[in-house]
C-alpha cells in the first residue's frame, strides 16, 4: 500500500457526540451518502454531511471544527428524512455545533456553563443579584405607588446602561476571542482557492462579508431546504424582530442623550411605533418556530437543551417585554414591576451569554459563510 | 387432472401454500418419499417468480431448466396433487389436524384446452401483461407464458359476460372453453402446512426520489429479467422503454429501498448478485456498452465473489461506491441523470445514461396479506416456522439455490410432523 495517514480517533470526543442531543444516533451511519446527495446547500466537492459523519464517527475533531461546512449546513432535514440507518445527519450536525461553541468559548468555562443545564440557575442568578443589589441601593425593592415609571421609580436608566455596557463588552469580547480562533482554523484546515478570476469576482474581504449579509437577508440558502421549508420565514421574522429592536435601542439613546427626552414615550411616537411592530414580528416568528419543531418533530428532531434554552430565552424576552407595556398601562403596578425585572434579567442572560448560547450561530455561522466564499468552498462544480 | 380433484383426501397429507421454486421443491421432496402433497398456487401456473428470470443463479441457467425437470417430477408423482388459481381463505385446526378452506376462482378453460392458440387470435380485447410487469400487452384469452404449467389458456375475468368471452368459445373447436364456470369454495384436511408464498418486488415508486414511474427509462431489476428474456415484451433485446434504442450506456442504483429504514430495512440478499448478472446480459448483446452499478457495499457472498471479480474484469464496468440518492430526466434525450457522492474521492458525480436499473429488493408475500391462519411473522412481517411451517422467500430473502435447500429441509420438518404424532 502507498503512504497511510495514520488516524488518531480522539474516542472522548466521540462519546461527547453521542451524549449530546441530536448526536446519539451517530454511530448508525454507515456511509451510503444519501444525505450529501439530498442536500440541496451542500458545494459538489467534498459535500457534506457525510463525511461530517464519518471524521464524528472517528473522533476527527480538528477536521470537524477546522472546517466551515458544519456551519453552511442549515439543518433542513432533507438529510435526516431520506437517511436510511435513521443516523439523523443534521441533528448530529447540530451536536457538533453546540460542541464548536463549546471549544471556541471565550473564556472557555462559560461554554461549558451555557451548554450544560446543571449551571442553568447559577447563570440565572448572576443578573438577578446585580438587578437585587441596584434596587437595594437605591431602596426601591418592593412595589413602588403611583404611575408607572419603570425608569424613574425601579431601575434607573444610568444603572441599565452600565449593565448592558458591561454585559456587551463582555459578550463581544467572547465573540472576538471566538471568531479569530475559528478564523485561524479555517484557514489552516482547508486549502484557499488560488484562482484569481474568482478572487475578481467575489473581491476583497470586507465586500465579501456586506455580499454574505446581503444574501443572508434574503433567506436564500435557507430557502433551499425541503423538509423544513416553513423554518426560513419564521427565522427570518426572528431576525428582523431583533434587527428592529436594535434599531428601536439606538433610537432611544438618540432621544435620551441625545434630545434629553425622558421616557416613557407616547404610543404613537414613531420610535415607539417601530419597537412595537418589531416585538411583534419576534414574538410571531417565534411562536412559529416553537410551532414547527413541534410539527417538525418527527422528522428533524424535538432540539435538545441547547437550542430550547435559546428559544425560551427570547420568547421569555418578547412576552415579558410585551406585558411590561401592557401592565404599564393598565397601571397594574404589583405585575408591571416584577414581570420588567424578569425581563431585564433574561435580556442581560441573552446578551451576556450569547458568545455561549445557540445565539452564537448569528456570528459563528456567518463567519463560515464569509470563509466559504472567500476560500471558494461554494463554487466547485461536478467535476 | 389432479388440479380438478375435489373432495376430502385421507388425513395425514401435506399442504404446501405457494406453488413457486420453494413450494415445488418442498412438495417433491415430501411426495418422493411416499406422503400426499397438495400445491396451492393463486396464478394459473407454477414456476412463481423463477419463471419470470432470465436467468438464474448459480449456472446462469434459463428457468426452464430448473422448472421443467420439477414440472416432470410433479407429473409422474401421483402423491402429489396441485390447484392452481386457488387461495387459502381459512385455517383452522391445529399440526395434525388442519381444516382448510380454499377458494378456486375460474380459468374459463377446462382439460380439453390444447393450446391451439384460437381463442386469444379471436379475442379482441387487450390486458396488461402482469407477467411482463405491464411492459406490453396480451389478449384477454391467453397462455400465461410459453412454458407455463399447467399448459392450459385462461379467460381473464374482465371479459366474462361480454361479447369477446363469446367470440373466443365460438373459435374453440375442442370445446375447451366453458364460460359458466363459477368459483368454488372447497376444504382439505391436512396434517402439516407450508407456507411458501414468496415475495414481491419492493414498489418501486415508494421511493420519490428515484422517480420510477415518472421517469420511463427508469425500470426495476425484475423488469430487467423480462426485457433481456427471449420471452420477453422485446423478445430479449435489451432497448430503451421511452423509444426501443439499443442501450450504450446504462446505471445500476443498488439498495434501492433495501438496508432503508423508510423502506426494507434488511438485506434483500440477492440484488447485487442481480445487478452483476444483468450486467453480462448487456455486456453480450452490446460489446460496446459501458455500466456503471452504484453501490453501499458490494455483497455476493460466498462463491458468488467469483462472479464478481468476473464482471469487475470487464474493462467496460465501472463500480462507484457511493448511494444514488436523485435520479433527473434530460427532458430533450428521455436521458438519465443520476448523481450520487462517490464515497471514495469525496467528490458528488453526476452521470448521464439510457437506461437506469433500479436493484429492488424482496418483500415477502405476507407483508400484504398475511396468512389466514395462526403464523408468527418477524419485525418484517416474513414468516417464522411456528405451527404453520415456512420456507423460501416469505420466509427470509434468499437465491434460488438456497431456497432449494431450505425447501428440502422444510419437507424434513412438514414429515416429522405427520410422524411424530
Amino acid at each position: 500500500m502507498a503512504e497511510g495517514n495514520l488516524i488518531k480517533p480522539d474516542l472522548e470526543f466521540v462519546k461527547r457526540i453521542r451524549n449530546s442531543p441530536g448526536g446519539e444516533s451517530l454511530k448508525k451511519c454507515y456511509q451510503c451518502a444519501t444525505c450529501s446527495v439530498v442536500c440541496n446547500v451542500t458545494p459538489e466537492d467534498k459535500p457534506f454531511p457525510r463525511k461530517e459523519m464519518l471524521h464524528a464517527q472517528w473522533g476527527l475533531k480538528e477536521k470537524l471544527f477546522a472546517n466551515p461546512d458544519i456551519w453552511l449546513c442549515n439543518q433542513c432535514s432533507d438529510c435526516t428524512a431520506y437517511c436510511p440507518r435513521g443516523a439523523k445527519p443534521g441533528e448530529v450536525l447540530g451536536a457538533v455545533r453546540k460542541l464548536s461553541i463549546e471549544h471556541y468559548a471565550f473564556p472557555s468555562i462559560m461554554g461549558k456553563m451555557v451548554g450544560d443545564p446543571k449551571y442553568l440557575w447559577f447563570l440565572l442568578a448572576v443578573p438577578v443579584v446585580i438587578f437585587l443589589v441596584v434596587l437595594g441601593y437605591m431602596g426601591h425593592i418592593g412595589i413602588p405607588d403611583g404611575e408607572i415609571i419603570y425608569a424613574e421609580k425601579f431601575v434607573p436608566v444610568p444603572a441599565i446602561d452600565a449593565i448592558f455596557i458591561s454585559a456587551a463588552l463582555f459578550a463581544a469580547l467572547g465573540f472576538f476571542a471566538g471568531v479569530t480562533r475559528y478564523w485561524r482554523d479555517l484557514k489552516s484546515g482547508v486549502e484557499i482557492s488560488t484562482n484569481k478570476w474568482q478572487k475578481k469576482v467575489k473581491g476583497p474581504l470586507p465586500i465579501i462579508i456586506i455580499n454574505t449579509i446581503v444574501a443572508f437577508m434574503t433567506h436564500k440558502r435557507f430557502r433551499k431546504c425541503e423538509v423544513t421549508r416553513d423554518r426560513a420565514d419564521a427565522h427570518l421574522f426572528v431576525f428582523l424582530g431583533f434587527a428592529g429592536l436594535a434599531i428601536t435601542t439606538t433610537w432611544a439613546i438618540v432621544y435620551l442623550y441625545g434630545m434629553h427626552l425622558e421616557s416613557p414615550y407616547p404610543w404613537n411616537d414613531p420610535m415607539k411605533i417601530l419597537g412595537s411592530i418589531s416585538a411583534l414580528s419576534l414574538l410571531y416568528g417565534i411562536v412559529q418556530i416553537i410551532t414547527n419543531r413541534k410539527k417538525n418533530a418527527e422528522t428533524a428532531g424535538a432540539g435538545g437543551y441547547f437550542d430550547w434554552l435559546f428559544i425560551m430565552t427570547i420568547l421569555t424576552i418578547v412576552v415579558t417585554g410585551i406585558l411590561s407595556y401592557a401592565l404599564r398601562l393598565a397601571d397594574i403596578a404589583v405585575l408591571a414591576y416584577p414581570v420588567y425585572f424578569i425581563h431585564l434579567v433574561i435580556v442581560f442572560f441573552l446578551f451576556a451569554y450569547a458568545p455561549f448560547s445557540k445565539m452564537a450561530h448569528m456570528v459563528y455561522r456567518t463567519t463560515a459563510l464569509v470563509f466559504a466564499k472567500y476560500s471558494g468552498r461554494e463554487d466547485k462544480k461536478y467535476n | 387432472m389432479a388440479d380438478e380433484t375435489t373432495g376430502t383426501p385421507v388425513s395425514g397429507s401435506i399442504l404446501v401454500v405457494g406453488g413457486g421454486i420453494s413450494g415445488i421443491t418442498t412438495a417433491l421432496e415430501a411426495a418422493e418419499v411416499g406422503y400426499e402433497v397438495f400445491i396451492v398456487e393463486k396464478n394459473p401456473y407454477l414456476g412463481g417468480r423463477v419463471a419470470q428470470l432470465n436467468k438464474y443463479f448459480p449456472k446462469l441457467c434459463p428457468p426452464t431448466c430448473g422448472l421443467e425437470i420439477n414440472f416432470q417430477r410433479i407429473k409422474n408423482n401421483k402423491n402429489v396433487k396441485h390447484f392452481t388459481l386457488t387461495e387459502i381463505e381459512n385455517i383452522s385446526g391445529g399440526p395434525g389436524n388442519y381444516d382448510v378452506t380454499l377458494k378456486e376462482t375460474p380459468r374459463y378453460v377446462n382439460g380439453n384446452c390444447t393450446c391451439c392458440g384460437k381463442c386469444a387470435e379471436a379475442c379482441d380485447v387487450e390486458i396488461p401483461n402482469d407477467f411482463n410487469f405491464g411492459m406490453d400487452k396480451r389478449k384477454a384469452a391467453y397462455l400465461p407464458h410459453e412454458m407455463a404449467f399447467p399448459q392450459r389458456y385462461v379467460l381473464d375475468a374482465s371479459i366474462i359476460g361480454k361479447d369477446a368471452a363469446n367470440k373466443c368459445r365460438e373459435a374453440c373447436e375442442y370445446n375447451a372453453i366453458d364460460l359458466d364456470m363459477k368459483a368454488k369454495t372447497f376444504n382439505l384436511k391436512v396434517a402439516s402446512i407450508v407456507w411458501a408464498t414468496g415475495w414481491n418486488p419492493y414498489d418501486a415508486k415508494k421511493m420519490d426520489n428515484l422517480r420510477f414511474g415518472w421517469i420511463k427509462n427508469v425500470i426495476t431489476n425484475m423488469m430487467m429479467e423480462r426485457l433481456a428474456a427471449i420471452n420477453g415484451p422485446t423478445g430479449g433485446k435489451i432497448v430503451r422503454p421511452s423509444d426501443g434504442k439499443a442501450v450504450s450506456s446504462i446505471a445500476f442504483v443498488q439498495c434501492a429501498g433495501s438496508r432503508d429504514e423508510n423502506h426494507l430495512p434488511y438485506c434483500s440478499y440477492v440484488c447485487c448478485l442481480a445487478s452483476l448478472k444483468q450486467t453480462t446480459y448487456i455486456r453480450e448483446q452490446y460489446p460496446k456498452a459501458k455500466v456503471t452499478i452504484f453501490y453501499i457495499d458490494l455483497r455476493t457472498p460466498g462463491r458468488y465473489e467469483k462472479f464478481y471479480k468476473k464482471v469487475k474484469a470487464d474493462a467496460n464496468v465501472f463500480f462507484v461506491k457511493g448511494k444514488v440518492a436523485k435520479i433527473e430526466e434530460d427532458p430533450v434525450t428521455r436521458d438519465v441523470l443520476v448523481t450520487a457522492e462517490n464515497t471514495l474521492s469525496g467528490k458528488k458525480v453526476q452521470g448521464r445514461f439510457d437506461m437506469v436499473v433500479l436493484a429492488t429488493g424482496m418483500e415477502p408475500s405476507t407483508a400484504t396479506v398475511k396468512v389466514p391462519g395462526n403464523a408468527k411473522y418477524d419485525e418484517n412481517n416474513f414468516v417464522i416456522s411456528g405451527d404453520i411451517l415456512s420456507t423460501g422467500c416469505v420466509k427470509k430473502p434468499s437465491d434460488v439455490m438456497t431456497s432449494g435447500q431450505t425447501a428440502t429441509g422444510t419437507a424434513l420438518k412438514a414429515i416429522q410432523t405427520l410422524v411424530r404424532r
